[in-house]
């Protein structure tokens, strides 16, 4: 009859003490520092790849934070110019002016006459000589409305249609300033962002898990024999999950480099252009969180490869 | 309670050939048992379904009265830390030297590495190797590469000692210096299980034999220590 009840566990789990536990992971270590440099080459390809996967979306992220930054230093805000018929009376276009600084929306209320205007046009023109050849000013008289901090399109829409209700108005012209335009390509760049992050982190996960399987490929021998003396499922993971974080930290090095390189590359074509807005270059967001947030997720994705790698290669290993 | 007991084992491959039919057999703590037979007539499915490396499809293996058959992944590595396997090829790591490769299971087991180091040259110097630790296997004959792979397995002084073929590469001569090896740790307390198709070998060393044949025992032979060659100076 077969006796397998009640028996006191003859190969009780051993408690390994930290020391033990610190030893084994820095023997790992060293073993995974050793296979990756004895493999120098592939281990350089699959940093560069981990490091391309990374940077653009983190690059796209740095864009992000740095056109946020600055749309809101800008100048300019959304507005609307009223322009009045040649014929509008005096009484019209006041009667508009004093309707759109009634708004709580709009902050100021710019009226410019039609002698001002032509005025401000010759002096900025230097056509002289041409509207002297003419019999009246062609230039009508106009009214810009900036809106107060904070306001939505949706309040420049309802001044617009205010504005082109009034029998004195000619044509309103709604501005999408510099600021609206940053914005929507601020969300643009956010959303392109989210998007290649995606697709790059899947990229990334799988060039590492190919690499890690490449490395259990050439260990077979050694992970059978290791299984056969006893070694758990854990301790034969284990040195596949620091190849995993060294492939992702070496790509989030890399990456940094890239972006560092990128940023050298454009610096002075983008300070020209900023400059000619009145701006100042100050590149915001490529700090030390940046880097470290760049080397976790570099490593993460790396150790998410390997155990992808591992479950599959490692999963039905046979001993012998 | 032996300590390993076999109750009606049966294995049947995939392919349906049969590798083990109903055996029924115990195996006493500290005993030196041979299991021998033709080709293919299950001696090495035997040590593979007491080893855990594959299962059983009907019956039960009790070692120190628990079903190995039904030990879950996780516990299975701790079973095979208390037990010591070699091979007739070895299986020794060639990038590591001959200390690393004895030095494994004690790695394994989070042995620290003061004690790694005595008991990897206690080991060495019981199979006569201790000058050659940093060699690695490839510079070693056939037969000191089999002494690394009992090394190997006895460093971790397991109640178990399993061998499958261990003299199958080897001389007479060579042959019959493992087998003593074999015998010194059955004097020292160890339950020594090996499967050898050498019926001249393993009769000379006056162990019990358990025959097999397509898979079935045909044969059970009580040891004479009478019978046993005086034991080498290994």
């Amino acid at each position: 009859m077969a006796r397998s009840k009640a028996v006191r566990d003859p190969w009780p789990r051993q408690r390994l003490g930290i020391g033990a536990v610190f030893r084994d992971h820095l023997r790992v270590s060293r073993d995974t520092l050793h296979f990756v440099s004895a493999r120098l080459g592939t281990s350089l390809l699959v940093w560069l790849l981990v490091g391309i996967a990374l940077a653009l979306p983190a690059g796209l992220f740095l864009l992000q934070v740095n056109l946020a930054g600055m749309s809101g230093a800008w100048e300019g805000r959304p507005g609307l110019s009223v322009y009045f018929k040649l014929d509008a009376s005096d009484v019209g276009i006041q009667r508009v002016v004093d309707r759109l600084e009634a708004e709580p929306a709009v902050q100021a209320v710019t009226f410019i006459s039609r002698e001002r205007a032509l005025a401000e046009f010759q002096s900025y023109a230097g056509l002289n000589d041409a509207l002297e050849l003419l019999d009246d000013n062609p230039l009508p008289a106009s009214a810009r409305a900036i809106l107060v901090s904070g306001s939505s399109l949706d309040d420049l829409q309802k001044l617009a249609d205010l504005a082109t209700a009034e029998p004195a108005v000619a044509e309103v012209s709604v501005e999408k300033t510099w600021l609206e335009r940053v914005t929507e390509i601020t969300r643009i760049v956010s959303r392109l962002g989210v998007m290649l992050g995606v697709l790059f982190a899947v990229g990334a996960v799988l060039v590492t898990a190919t690499s890690v399987r490449l490395a259990i490929e050439a260990r077979l021998e050694e992970l059978r024999v290791l299984k056969l003396v006893g070694a758990t499922d854990r301790q034969i993971r284990q040195p596949f999950l620091y190849f995993g974080a060294f492939y992702g930290l070496g790509g989030g090095l890399v990456a940094a480099m890239l972006i560092s390189l990128s940023l050298l590359i454009i610096e002075r074509p983008l300070t020209n252009l900023l400059g000619s807005y009145g701006q100042n270059l100050q590149l915001a967001g490529f700090d030390p969180t940046f880097l470290g947030a760049l080397f976790a997720v570099g490593g993460l994705l790396g150790i998410l490869g390997a155990l992808l790698a591992a479950k599959q290669r490692l999963g039905d290993l046979e001993v012998l | 309670m032996s300590q390993i007991e076999f109750h009606q084992v049966s294995k049947r491959f995939d392919n349906g050939q049969e590798g083990l039919r109903e055996i029924t057999a115990d195996f006493e703590e500290g005993s030196m048992t041979f299991l021998t037979g033709h080709s293919g007539a299950g001696k090495s499915t035997f040590l593979k379904l007491l080893l855990c490396l594959d299962r059983p499809s009907r019956g039960q293996i009790l070692v120190n009265g628990v079903n190995v058959t039904q030990i879950p992944a996780v516990r299975l590595a701790h079973y095979r830390q208390n037990l010591g396997a070699v091979f007739q090829d070895h299986h020794l790591l060639t990038h590591r030297t001959v200390y690393e490769n004895v030095a494994l299971p004690l790695r394994v087991a989070g042995f620290k590495e003061r004690d790694i180091g005595r008991r990897v040259r206690a080991a060495l110097s019981r199979v006569g190797l201790l000058s050659k630790e940093g060699l690695f296997p490839r510079y070693l004959s056939t037969g000191e590469q089999q002494r690394v792979g009992i090394a190997r397995a006895v460093v971790i002084r397991p109640k178990i000692l399993l061998a499958d073929e261990p003299t199958g590469n080897l001389d007479p001569e060579l042959s019959r210096d493992i087998m003593q090896l074999f015998q010194q740790f059955h004097q020292v307390g160890t339950t020594v299980i090996i499967a050898s198709h050498d019926r001249e070998l393993i009769t000379s060393m006056g162990a019990r034999i358990i025959e097999l044949s397509h898979g079935a025992m045909v044969g059970d032979a009580p040891g004479d220590p009478m019978e046993a060659v005086p034991d080498g100076s290994v």
